[in-house]
């Protein structure tokens, strides 16, 4: 039985929904907040996911960093050496998915070189009849990164523990990985 | 003179800052290459050797792998208090092999020793041995 720890980076451009998507994973669904409140520095958020079929847990480090420009520069600062990362758009504002690929520049350009498992989240599902991204584009471009794509609604408790039970499974699976390498060294 | 093992002078681990039970820290100080510590996730990650005795101390060697920077600091309390840094130390990525950090240490006088790694070359780093000559 293993304990492991990761460093989660949740970014994604201003009022996507990365709080709301934080908080509700954390208190199983019971906080939505319904005002908008905008973070402006980073949150943290820890919360320990078990791993299928094994005894083994990641606890995530949940680094909920702000997306409005202004604050970027210094959260960037506390990033640290990221373990994972789970990157947000709003599917009803098509700029927050174009954004995209900037913010997955900027943890590039942070990680030196290191392999991030990630996950691309086009959270509020909900606001269906202003939907400005398909879900086949998103899945696309997400693909074409390494990112596995998933929908979410943190408003309707929709989909909001998967992208993180999917960086805790990546992340575990890196370690075993990891592992066997350094046993075959000896 | 080498110790082959730390641990048969007496010398344990008091404090590991990550913990897979089947790769112990004890791993570090039984002599052996062949076994290890692994840390978990996250830097920095620490731990602490504590001597049976003060002991004087003129090279340290340590056989890792994935380490990138770690510092290191000692005590000559009873207690594991007060530590005094002794070095910062950056290592190369070898693929394949492990990295071995040899630190000259001038008949120094420690009964506790503390790594601290600050980063890694990968998510995961491991610590396969620790010795020292006297």
């Amino acid at each position: 039985m293993v304990k492991l720890r990761a460093r989660c980076l949740v970014v994604g451009d201003a009022a996507v929904g990365k709080t709301a998507l934080s908080q509700m994973f954390r208190s199983d669904g019971a906080h939505f907040q319904k005002n908008y409140s905008m973070t402006a520095g980073v949150e943290l958020v820890v919360k320990s996911v078990s791993i299928p079929e094994t005894s083994d847990s990641v606890e995530l480090y949940i680094f909920d960093s702000a997306g409005k420009e202004t604050f970027v520069e210094p959260c960037t600062k506390v990033w640290g050496q990221p373990s994972v990362l789970c990157l947000v758009f709003d599917l009803s504002t098509e700029p927050s998915f174009r954004s995209c690929g900037r913010w997955l520049e900027r943890v590039r350009a942070h990680s030196q070189g290191l392999h991030i498992p990630g996950v691309l989240v086009g959270n509020k599902s909900d606001l269906s009849s202003r939907r400005e991204v398909e879900t086949s584009v998103a899945q696309e471009w997400a693909q074409s990164q390494g990112l596995e794509y998933h929908e979410t609604s943190a408003k309707d408790m929709e989909n909001c523990e998967a992208p993180f039970l999917t960086l805790a499974q990546a992340f575990h699976a890196l370690y075993q990985d990891r592992l066997q390498t350094i046993q075959n060294l000896a | 003179m080498i110790d082959p093992a730390l641990s048969s002078l007496g010398a344990r681990v008091v404090l590991a800052t990550s913990s897979d039970e089947i790769y112990p820290p004890e791993n570090i100080i039984d002599g052996n290459t062949e076994t290890f510590w692994i840390s978990t996730g996250m830097f920095p990650q620490e731990f602490i050797i504590c001597f049976a005795e003060s002991m004087k101390i003129s090279r340290l060697t340590m056989h890792c792998y994935n380490v990138k920077t770690f510092k290191l600091e000692k005590s000559i309390s009873d207690d594991a208090t007060d530590f005094e840094p002794i070095s910062e130390n950056e290592l190369e990525h070898m693929e394949g092999h492990l990295q071995t950090s040899d630190i000259p240490l001038n008949e120094m006088n420690a009964t506790h020793l503390r790594f601290i790694i600050t980063s890694g070359h990968d998510h995961f780093i491991s610590v396969h041995r620790i010795s020292v000559e006297r």
